[in-house]
């Protein structure tokens, strides 16, 4: 039931509900689209963008870097050449006085040679093959010379004595590993002009510092990396990242470097990343920058607020839209609604006319047609009346000629046998007779009337045909004066005489008038054959050309009665084989003074 | 159409009395702030070095202080102690007060350089701290024309540590170097370089933290009472701490070092017998767990030739000073809970650093009196905490650092031959010339 209901509702609403799934659908197409071609547009000039400025940044980044490289080679070929360093890290069999004077000058020309690096936050280390060493600022390295000798870092130096090698040292770190690691870059001491070994040394820079090179550049989605020959990042914004293998950017580094790309677009650690790469020759170093491509757009979009402001304006517009069409909808559901309550045959239901104008154009054109049809239906109902009335007095003027015929011969009969009294009287009751048919114009007639017609037509009838069905007249005191259409009792009792008494040769009529509360009942009873209801129809259609009239049958009295005086008057027909005939017309009863009245 | 509008003015005018009652809430509070009282919300910046051990002392002090004054928030900020000189240094000369921290540590030896040059910049803390409470040869460091400027932090407090198992095997015991002269120490130096081949001690010509300690335990400084006015030539403990140091060089019992990693490899390696220096060390001593049992703490040798010198002397240490701040009474009152009378925190920062602090008081809880089973029960805390009281008080002046670079290069032409007397007289003339 709530289903049909809500159903029915719906059925009203069916055009708002057409119009805003239209408009909701456009709109958030509209909005969704415009969001995905800018995002894309602004994705593409900022990958333009960020490529060039990144390789720009690259190229100082990189120069930067040279120049701190330089620095430290100018200061390692001077420790190289420092005859003080030398003999500091070779002599032995020394005073301690002597030694304390050695280590006090190797401090000082440490100091001296370290002053072409002030700029940096570097230590400079070394140490001798005779075990001396010396450290610039052992806060930064190393934190003890134990098993120095052996590190992975002086190893290394000693297979290409002649390189300057940069690698990371996290591990003598307490505790705090990624921040505090150093970067060390290592040379071995060797003799000028023999090429003997002599010693090594190293420039500790703390990670932190040495990041400062590049840290400027870097944000949140834009990483520089450096990472050397085996892929070990010696260096990086990227703290955790320190020291660990990355052989996959090593690759696209080295692919890079090969292919002299700009960049490279690339799926990394699950994201998208846009891969910019340069080779140093000098540190043996890739640095690589990488750019979350994702991150960095949503930094410089805030798709957030895009996509919010978006969601807003589509809400709003969507408000807009639901309320607007839902106000002119609403009229015209509305109009729907009582132009729909008009139903058959009540064309009463005149609309109220309200809302946008073209509504209030279209109620107006409604109630003017609805005007015009109720006009139109009062007319056509007039016509038909009249059209009834006269197609009646038309069959009322029709008399069958042959019943004119036959009872003019009858008379001439009459007159032949000398029977002059009853050749005038039999005259008499035709022409009385005609003239209450076709004369008098009126369609209603009195009981008294329509008994003379009555009994002048049964008259004439006897004079044809004999005496020996009789007809007899009951009627009401108080009837005399009610009236009745013209004719309506007529047909019942020439179809009696015809057809109730085939194969006799006596029968009787019975006519009977009387008043039963607001009801005129006329009756007639013959006891003649009687017949079967289905034979009806044929029975009654029979014409002879005995008939008075030719056209007026049994079933247009009931049709005219009906038309009179609506549908719960008429004729009752009761008749079984054997039994005789028993017909009722039902009339409402008016006296000859209403009729007057009205 | 109209609810809609309603709600949208109510929640504005909303809105608006949110804003203008929060604006009210941190007009008082910048009220208090200013008042002097503790506002709400007071934050304390302080600045200090090294992680382990000036740090943590300031994180746990932080934690006690916050137990009962939730609305101080204290930010500790770490910095290279050169990296403090510098910014001081720039904060100060600027004149503003925006960059400088609430509070910051000043190692004693260059704190008058900054509370004599300025004096305005720093908060007097008499009303807050009581400077009788705390070891004497801290105060003067610390205060300045009779006001008390500094919270007196760690002590410096030097001692001598020394190898048992290799006195032992040179034939003697802990107690031969108990109270000894510099030149018994170095007959015994003498001694066990013969029987284990061991040196006595490690040297770094560069650092003459040696001769420092040697010329505090005689009350003497490179600089007059005045601290301005440079004291080196006839400077009868300086002479006698120079021919101290030259005998020891000549002993051929030191191992010559230049670096901090060498000094601590010297003796976690087992390569040196003793070190003369201060209590801060134990920490590194300690780390090398193996020679626990093999460490004893003797009272610091005496100059043989200066009747003033004493068992006790003194090698870094550092205090904790206000800056005249916005904030600095809240600032006090935090060092005055903690640093500057709380004898409890004491024994936790001795149990949990090793930090001995400079507190008199202090001294006489449970954590001092505590036996130290790396030094085979000893109780050292108690030990240095009394030879604490007995350094003497020397007025490290402005230009300590300055003389000693000076001194520095002397030593080495003193040590090359040159007659003491010619050494100590052209530092005293370059020291002359320079300082002023």
């Amino acid at each position: 039931m709530k289903l049909r209901r809500i159903a029915d509702k719906l059925k009203y609403h069916d055009l708002f509900i057409k119009m805003f799934s239209i408009m909701l659908i456009s709109i958030i197409a509209v909005a969704l689209s415009t969001w995905i071609v800018m995002f894309r547009m602004s994705e593409q000039v900022f990958i333009d963008t960020f490529s060039i400025t990144n390789s720009k940044i690259m190229t100082q980044i990189k120069t930067s870097m040279e120049n701190m490289n330089y620095a430290v080679s100018m200061t390692a070929s001077n420790a190289n050449t420092s005859g003080e360093i030398r003999r500091f890290l070779t002599s032995s069999q020394y005073t301690t006085i002597e030694e304390l004077n050695s280590h006090y000058k190797v401090t000082q020309e440490m100091r001296r040679i370290q002053s072409t690096l002030a700029t940096y936050p570097i230590a400079m280390v070394i140490t001798g093959i005779n075990g001396n060493r010396h450290a610039t600022d052992t806060t930064i390295w190393p934190p003890t010379y134990k098993g120095l000798q052996e590190h992975s870092i002086t190893k290394q130096t000693l297979t290409e004595p002649r390189k300057l090698h940069y690698q990371l040292d996290e591990s003598t770190i307490d505790g705090k590993k990624n921040s505090e690691a150093v970067v060390v870059a290592s040379k071995a001491l060797v003799e000028q002009v023999s090429g003997d070994f002599y010693g090594v040394l190293y420039f500790a820079m703390k990670e932190a510092e040495f990041r400062k090179n590049y840290a400027g550049f870097t944000t949140k989605g834009n990483d520089v990396l450096l990472i050397n020959s085996d892929g070990v990042v010696i260096s990086s914004n990227l703290s955790e990242r320190l020291g660990t293998k990355e052989l996959e950017l090593l690759n696209y580094a080295q692919l890079i470097d090969k292919q002299e790309d700009e960049y490279l677009n690339v799926e990394w650690n699950n994201r998208q990343h846009m891969i910019l790469s340069a080779y140093m020759p000098n540190y043996d170093l890739y640095l690589v920058n990488l750019i979350d491509k994702r991150y960095v757009l949503s930094q410089m979009l805030n798709v957030k607020t895009v996509a919010l402001l978006c969601v807003a304006i589509v809400i709003v517009s969507l408000i807009i839209v639901f309320i607007m069409s839902r106000r002119i909808t609403r009229s015209l559901t509305l109009l729907a609604r009582q132009m729909s309550r008009v139903t058959k045959r009540n064309f009463g239901n005149y609309i109220t006319v309200k809302g946008s104008n073209e509504i209030v154009e279209v109620g107006k054109a409604y109630n003017l047609m609805l005007d015009e049809l109720n006009e139109y239906i009062a007319e056509l109902l007039k016509t038909q009346k009249e059209q009834r009335n006269a197609e009646l007095s038309a069959l009322q003027m029709q008399i069958n000629p042959h019943f004119l015929y036959n009872t003019l011969a009858s008379v001439k009969i009459l007159v032949q046998q000398g029977n002059r009294e009853k050749a005038s009287a039999t005259i008499n009751a035709l022409i009385e007779l005609l003239q209450n048919t076709i004369g008098n114009a009126s369609e209603t007639i009195t009981v008294e009337q329509e008994l003379i017609n009555l009994k002048n037509y049964v008259y004439i009838n006897h004079v044809r045909y004999g005496e020996s069905i009789h007809v007899s007249y009951f009627i009401d005191e108080q009837c005399h004066r009610a009236q009745l259409p013209k004719l309506i009792i007529q047909p019942f009792i020439e179809n009696a005489f015809f057809h109730a008494f085939q194969g006799r040769s006596d029968g009787y009529i019975y006519v009977m008038i009387s008043r039963n509360g607001g009801n005129l009942v006329c009756e007639v009873v013959d006891n003649g054959v009687g017949f079967e209801p289905i034979k009806l129809d044929q029975h009654i259609k029979s014409e002879t050309s005995s008939h008075f009239f030719s056209g007026i049958g049994i079933r247009n009295v009931n049709d005219r009665i009906e038309l009179l005086y609506g549908g719960s008057y008429g004729v009752n027909i009761n008749s079984s084989t054997g039994k005789g005939t028993h017909i009722t017309i039902t009339i409402p009863f008016i006296s000859a003074k209403d009729i007057t009245k009205t | 159409m109209k609810k809609l509008l309603t709600i949208l003015l109510a929640s504005f005018m909303l809105l608006t009395a949110c804003s203008s009652n929060s604006d009210k809430s941190t007009n008082t509070s910048n009220e208090g702030t200013n008042g002097g009282s503790t506002g709400k919300k007071q934050e304390i910046t302080v600045w200090a070095w090294d992680k382990a051990f000036n740090i943590a002392a300031m994180e746990t002090a932080k934690g006690i202080y916050a137990q009962k004054n939730a609305d101080v928030t204290i930010n500790v900020i770490e910095n290279a102690q050169d990296d403090i000189i510098q910014k001081l240094n720039a904060g100060l000369n600027s004149g503003t007060t925006k960059t400088l921290p609430n509070i910051v540590l000043i190692e004693d030896y260059r704190a008058q350089s900054f509370l004599q040059a300025y004096p305005d910049s720093f908060f007097a803390l008499d009303e807050f701290i009581n400077a009788a409470d705390f070891a004497d040869y801290k105060i003067g460091p610390t205060s300045f024309e009779g006001k008390q400027y500094g919270v007196p932090f760690d002590s410096g407090v030097a001692g001598l540590y020394v190898r048992t198992d290799y006195l032992q095997e040179a034939g003697y015991t802990v107690d031969d170097l108990q109270d000894v002269t510099w030149d018994e120490y170095i007959e015994i130096g003498k001694a066990i370089k013969e029987k284990t081949g061991k040196d006595m001690l490690t040297q770094d010509p560069n650092d003459l933290g040696l001769i420092r300690m040697m010329i505090q335990s005689a009350g003497a400084w490179y600089l007059q009472e005045d601290g301005k006015t440079p004291f080196i030539a006839n400077n009868a403990a300086l002479e006698d701490a120079f021919n101290t140091y030259k005998n020891i060089m000549d002993a051929n019992i030191v191992k010559v070092i230049s670096d901090w990693s060498q000094f601590v490899g010297a003796f976690n390696s087992g390569d040196v017998a003793s070190i003369p220096t201060g209590n801060w060390i134990t920490a590194s001593v300690k780390a090398e767990a193996e020679q626990s049992g093999k460490w004893a703490i003797v009272p610091f040798p005496t100059l043989a030739n200066t009747a003033s010198s004493v068992h006790a002397s003194n090698l870094g240490g550092s205090s904790w000073y206000v800056m005249n701040v916005d904030g600095k009474e809240a600032a006090a009152d935090f060092l005055k809970e903690t640093f500057g009378s709380n004898v409890d925190f004491y024994q936790t920062l001795v149990t949990e650093i090793g930090a001995i602090g400079t507190l008199k008081a202090a001294a006489q809880g449970e954590a001092y009196t505590a036996p130290d089973e790396f030094f085979n029960g000893q109780t050292t805390i108690a030990d240095l905490a009394s030879w604490t009281e007995q350094i003497p008080n020397v007025n490290y002046g402005m230009h300590t650092y300055a003389v000693e670079d000076i001194l520095v290069v002397e030593m080495q032409n003193f040590m090359n031959g040159t007659e003491l007397e010619t050494v100590l007289n052209n530092a005293q003339t370059q020291a002359e010339t320079q300082i002023r």
